[in-house]
């Protein structure tokens, strides 16, 4: 019957809901992080009385996680933005080795860091013309150019570990200004960058509408193709960027280097809180999941356990950060159905 | 199972339902409000309101049937968020009949065989099976009850043979090994008994053609012994010479006593295989038991359409004569529309009527330049539209069919919804404007009379008519000047559908041009100033609206494969 | 367009550069740094001077790391400086599967000795059975076959006396500095493999004849910043140390130079394999790494001057036997400061 009683309306509150979603996840994430290094105050009493020991070892982790956290913040924007990128550690192999050739280094840093960006960001516009144009699944194209990357870069270094003899590339894992890493300062004005890039404008908010609901945006006349391989580029990018950091740590460069950082990158992205299936995330959430992964890796090394145990208890916290996150989300949606 | 409904209260002495609120109530056109008629001429029974027992009550094996009743619905109803899908249903469907469901999209149907099949759980009401309350849990549950269903778009595995689907998820097997030999024997019996012993029981079904598929869906439902099955639009799939067949198969599972639930838009099928017709509209039956042979089809019709409360629409304006705003000049798509040419001046609503395939949507979105045309031009303000930025920075908004999948981020806060389309314009060197879109937001939330008006809250809390608003809202940001509306009160429930019409006529007032496509005709000729009717691709009709009425677009809209059968029949006489 | 043509200097840049990366730990020019065996004076060499011809067939996996490209180096470079020997390479392919149907061809062509580096010493034990009994002498290099009849002579490098070499070197320095309880880091390869384990087990061992045990324990992936990242972790781990094994000297180019970025010297190290930068680092004497232990590559070159003797029926002439041994073992030599001169030749 048609009465007039306007329509059943959903409890309330529901924004501060959201907000404190992501806010309560990052405080968890935060909570895991006092609780790991808590444990290791607990089994490693004697390290932890020493206080420059104590600060040497934030930055150890914080520098530890400086390169695979730029790589993240881009993997961040491909998953928000509705894609996965499998090449990234590809990407960052070919960008390093390309910038360590011989021919390359006669250039000096800036023409390294140069052929890094480049190479990096060119890799990921060629993932992202061929994803939004040529119209092949995000999953298959960056798998194909996870391959055809590192064969590149086996092929350009001759399968040789290339060596850096520039000094100032070198220096760059070792300099720090204000007693803080250079690498950390990197790592933080990419973070800062990426989180103002998401929430502040214009390409945030067309990554978010074009993850969320793609056919919403391209109905509203959002570009969503020429979108799709902007995050591509940017992702490749953030690659280039990686490449230069890890090359000054190792001091050099190689087809196999950066093994697997697509897995850590997308295992950061989701345990803070990005939805893989995209329109959702944050650049926050994925830093202290990079973080998570680099304390667990300086507990397990302190405390001399095997890297076996440390990737069990890895996979341990991906799934345990992914099923809290259904949980809440179902307990959420139950609200609504009633 | 006998949850109490809000609507138990309703006795045959409740008041009409006109009385039922308001403002608009009153301004509302006097009732042909027919849902409660008592009887019609043709004997068929009246609406059964809440609790009764469908008549003639003389026990379950009353006379008019074929057999005794198995399946009975009293008072169902189901409510997801915003809407009401089902609002009080009564049904009786007895073994060996062919029962059919007749209605509008969006008066239930959908909702009403998926609660039968286990997908969705009644709210309220009664559902009696074979004597026993009714309450699956999954399909697979109503399955084994016995009643299968056979969607529209048939749920078969294409790369499995013809007799795994038949036996999919109670496959034949022992030692957990499927017999694959016994399995073939007995689909081929299944088949044998639909009168189709040449389907090979091994041919993959991706090679069968679609009558072929939607039978080995049928060899499924008699897999499991059912004693109901329901079929929901089964000739849609199919071309002419196969409806024949498939009615002959309907009619060999009734007469070995299994009675069929049969749903199609088609009136002259019913009038053909049907038994009895149950009508519904809204969520509610209108009419139940209706003989299917001799009821006629204004009565059908009539009943499908009847006017109630909800279709308030604002006074018509006298129209004025303006140049033309759109022009689209002979559109075609292969395989959708052919041929489309219309106008749209500024200030005017033009309707299109017409089916779900009708090629009403995807013509809307071709105009938009979100389908590339296959042929033909679309030109606004005389400029030429290809792709859908161009349209959208043209002046062109549209808020598409499928509200929540086309247009909305559910998770995200009204006023970037509100925003999508022009949160760039607000933006200064690339950098958004959180607070300028708020505000933006908060006057179009007021002027379209959004509840909740806190633009911060995400949209999926909202309801159906209020995430609308936001959509159409969106258009209204961006100074737009044609506005495409398909099926903009789908899922909205009837209170906001005023608001919404209201929220359409002033953007008209304002000089907004307007092309909207609905299923439901009143709303199109309680709108529109021009009328478009559509039928298989084509618009066959265009008629100012004042000068046409609902059952005459009706007839156009649904007889259509009548005048075609008609046509066929009439050539080897 | 300048970006273009840029990229183009850029890209051929990197191939020519690829090919001369004196500064990388090989080269792949073998005229200036294969590790030859340059004893073919006849006169002094009775086995040197030339005999029949001696046709070779060769096959190794596609190089991943600079050790395997180096025993392709020394061998295609060692079967040069013979004048009677045809030297003949197939490529191995990226799989078992490829390598077997490789050595398929290889055993069709003929060759008078095969010398291959298996993919897999289980996987190829069938192609080697299958050379044997078409009657060609097969040389099988590192990675043994299980059945004894698949090969005519195997020789190998010495994982777990490169562990034992280390765990003695360290013991010596530990006790000449009269360090009681040292602690002591090791940094392994990736550690499923079974080479990896080999090596950390006869590292124990060595250890324990002194009494001392291995303090921390962060295995590398063979590659340089995962070098980097385990020794930074280790360093972390142990504020204070006094040796580290590192088992690979192609990853310990990220591990010295994560000890470079922490400033830290109070302990020394040991490398594994013996590379040339290793090496020259060594000679050098300006970093922490002292020594390395050596599972050299020069064992192709070694392969194909005794597939050479098999071929021409020759046996080695400093042992009585007058053909080729049936296995020889590679013993993993320590390189320190005061052989580096005498090993630099042999660094790849």
């Amino acid at each position: 019957m048609t009465t007039q009683t306007a329509p059943p309306e959903a409890p309330t509150k529901p924004e501060r809901r959201k907000l404190d979603e992501n806010a309560l996840r990052n405080l968890g994430l935060v909570g895991v992080l006092i609780l790991l290094i808590i444990v290791g105050i607990i089994t490693k009493p004697d390290l932890y009385s020493d206080p420059t020991w104590v600060k040497n070892n934030f930055l150890t982790i914080l520098q530890q996680a400086s390169a695979i956290g730029v790589v993240t913040v881009g993997m961040t924007f491909v998953i928000i933005g509705g894609g996965i990128d499998l090449s990234v550690g590809a990407i960052v192999a070919i960008a390093g080795v390309w910038s360590t050739t011989l021919a390359t280094q006669s250039y000096g840093a800036g023409g390294m860091i140069f052929t890094a960006i480049i190479v990096g960001t060119v890799v990921g516009l060629i993932n992202g013309v061929l994803i939004a144009y040529g119209k092949l699944v995000s999953f298959i194209a960056t798998l194909a150019m996870m391959v055809a990357a590192r064969g590149l870069a086996a092929q350009i270094s001759g399968k040789q570990t290339q060596i850096s003899t520039n000094s100032t590339i070198n220096d760059i894992a070792s300099t720090r200004p204000l007693g803080i890493p250079l690498l950390v300062w990197i790592l933080a004005v990419v973070v800062i960058a990426g989180w103002v890039l998401l929430n502040r404008t214009t390409f945030g908010r067309r990554t978010v509408a074009v993850g969320g609901n793609p056919e919403a945006a391209r109905l509203a006349g959002i570009n969503v193709k020429r979108h799709t391989m902007l995050l591509f580029a940017l992702s490749g990018l953030c690659c280039g960027i990686a490449a230069i950091m890890l090359t000054s740590q190792a001091t050099s460069a190689q087809a196999a280097m950066a093994n697997l950082y697509e897995l850590d990158a997308i295992a950061a992205a989701i345990i803070g809180g990005t939805l893989l299936s995209g329109g959702r995330g944050t650049i926050v959430g994925a830093l202290f999941g990079v973080l998570v992964f680099s304390t667990i890796t300086n507990l397990f090394a302190i405390n001399n356990l095997p890297t076996e145990v440390q990737n069990m208890v890895k996979g341990g916290i991906i799934v345990a950060a992914v099923l809290i996150q259904q949980f809440r989300f179902q307990s959420l949606t139950q609200l609504f159905k009633r | 199972m006998t949850i109490p409904t809000p609507r138990d209260g309703h006795a045959p002495a409740d008041p009409p339902p006109t009385t039922a609120s308001s403002a608009t109530a009153e301004s509302a056109p006097p009732a042909e409000t027919m849902t409660r008629s008592d009887t019609t001429e043709n004997g068929g029974l009246a609406l059964k309101t809440g609790g009764d027992v469908p008549a003639p009550p003389a026990g379950d094996d009353g006379g008019d049937g074929p057999g005794d009743v198995v399946l009975r619905l009293t008072d169902v109803v189901k409510t997801f968020p915003g809407v009401r899908a089902l609002d009080g249903v009564q049904l009786e469907v007895r073994a060996g009949e062919v029962h059919c469901l007749l209605g509008q999209n969006g008066a239930g149907k959908s909702t009403l065989i998926k609660t039968l099949a286990g997908v969705h759980h009644a709210d309220g009401g009664e559902i009696t099976w074979l004597g026993q309350p009714f309450a699956p849990a999954t399909p697979q549950a109503a399955m084994r009850a016995g009643i299968a269903t056979i969607y529209q778009e048939l749920d078969l595995v294409d790369d499995l043979s013809v007799a795994e689907n038949a036996f999919l998820g109670h496959e034949d097997t022992r030692f957990g090994f499927t017999r694959r030999r016994s399995t073939a024997q007995k689909t081929r019996e299944i088949l044998s008994r639909l009168g189709h012993p040449e389907i090979p029981p091994r041919t993959a079904v991706r090679d069968l053609p679609a009558a072929g598929k939607q039978i080995v869906s049928m060899a499924r439902a008699l897999s499991h012994d059912a004693k109901l099955i329901v079929m929901d639009e089964p000739s849609a799939v199919l071309a002419h010479d196969e409806v024949e067949n498939l009615f002959r198969i309907i009619q060999g599972l009734t007469s070995q006593g299994i009675a069929v639930i049969y749903i199609s838009h088609r009136l002259e099928e019913i009038r053909e295989i049907g038994d009895r017709v149950t009508v519904l509209k809204d969520g509610r039956t209108t009419a139940a038991n209706l003989p299917a042979r001799t009821t006629p089809t204004r009565d059908l019709v009539s009943r499908m359409t009847g006017r109630t409360i909800e279709y308030v629409f604002p006074p018509r304006r006298p129209a004025e004569k303006r140049e033309p705003l759109l022009v689209v000049e002979g559109l075609s798509r292969k395989g959708e529309f052919a041929d489309a040419s219309l106008t749209v001046a500024p200030g005017e609503i033009v309707g299109i009527a017409g089916l779900v395939g009708s090629g009403r949507s995807e013509l809307l979105e071709t105009i938009f330049g979100a389908r590339r045309a296959d042929s033909g031009t679309v030109t606004l303000d005389g400029q030429r539209i290809t792709g859908v930025g161009r349209a959208v920075r043209k002046g062109m908004g549209m808020a598409p069919e499928e509200r929540k999948s086309q247009a909305l981020l559910l998770d995200e806060p009204i006023y970037k919804n509100m925003t999508l389309a022009s949160f760039s314009g607000f933006a200064k060197v690339g950098f958004t404007d959180a607070g300028g879109e708020r505000k933006a937001a908060e006057k179009t939330a007021d002027l379209l009379e959004l509840r909740p008006r806190d633009v911060t809250r995400p949209v999926r809390t909202l309801s159906g008519g209020n995430q609308q608003k936001v959509v159409v809202g969106r258009w209204l940001l961006d100074d737009t000047k044609l506005l495409l509306l398909d099926e903009p009160t789908r899922g909205v429930d009837v209170g906001a559908r005023a608001e919404l019409y209201q929220v359409i006529q002033d953007l008209a007032e304002r000089g907004v041009g307007v092309l909207l496509v609905s299923s439901e005709v009143p709303e199109v000729l309680g709108l529109a100033d021009r009328v478009l009717v559509m039928r298989e691709g084509r618009i066959i009709r265009e008629a100012p609206a004042p000068e046409i009425d609902e059952d005459t677009v009706l007839d156009l809209v649904m007889s259509g494969s009548l005048t075609t059968e008609s046509i066929l029949e009439g050539e080897p006489a | 367009m300048s970006a273009l043509s840029r990229r183009r200097i850029l890209f051929g840049g990197a191939a020519v550069g690829a090919g001369a990366l004196l500064t990388a730990c090989t080269s792949n020019e073998p005229d200036n740094s294969a590790q030859v065996n340059t004893n073919t004076d006849a006169s002094a060499n009775p086995n040197a001077a030339a005999g029949e011809k001696v046709v070779i067939g060769f096959t190794a996996p596609a190089a991943d790391h600079g050790w395997i490209a180096a025993i392709t180096n020394n061998a295609k470079a060692q079967a040069a400086a013979y004048p009677d020997v045809e030297f003949k390479p197939v490529e191995a392919g990226a799989d078992a599967a490829a390598q077997r149907a490789a050595i398929s061809t290889l055993v069709a062509q003929k060759p008078t000795v095969i010398v291959m580096l298996p993919h897999d010493g289980k996987e190829l034990d069938s192609a080697g059975l299958e050379a044997m009994k078409a009657g060609i002498p097969v040389i099988n290099l590192d990675r043994a076959f299980p059945s004894q009849a698949a090969f005519r002579l195997q020789i190998k490098g010495d994982n777990y006396g490169m562990g034992l070499a280390a765990g003695h070197y360290i013991g010596e320095q530990m006790k000449a500095k009269n360090i009681a309880s040292p602690i002591i880091g090791e940094i392994p390869g990736i550690d499923s493999l079974e080479l990896t384990q080999e090596r950390s087990a006869g590292f124990k061992t060595a250890l324990a004849e002194y009494g001392f045990k291995v303090a921390n324990r962060r295995p590398a992936e063979f590659t340089a910043d995962s070098g980097q990242a385990a020794a930074t972790a280790l360093l972390q781990a142990l504020p204070k140390m006094d040796a580290l094994w590192n088992h690979d000297d192609d990853q310990g180019i990220g591990v010295l130079a994560a000890i470079k970025q922490t400033n830290r010297s109070e302990f020394f190290m040991v490398g594994g394999a013996g590379s040339k930068a290793a090496i020259d680092a060594i000679k050098a004497d300006n970093s922490v790494l002292k020594a390395t232990v050596t599972y050299s590559p020069s064992m192709a070159s070694s392969a194909i001057s005794l597939a050479r003797l098999i071929g021409q029926g020759k046996g080695m002439s400093d042992l009585v036997e007058l053909q080729v041994p049936k296995e020889i073992t590679l013993a993993s030599e320590t390189i320190t400061k005061d052989n580096a001169d005498a090993y630099a030749k042999l660094g790849f």
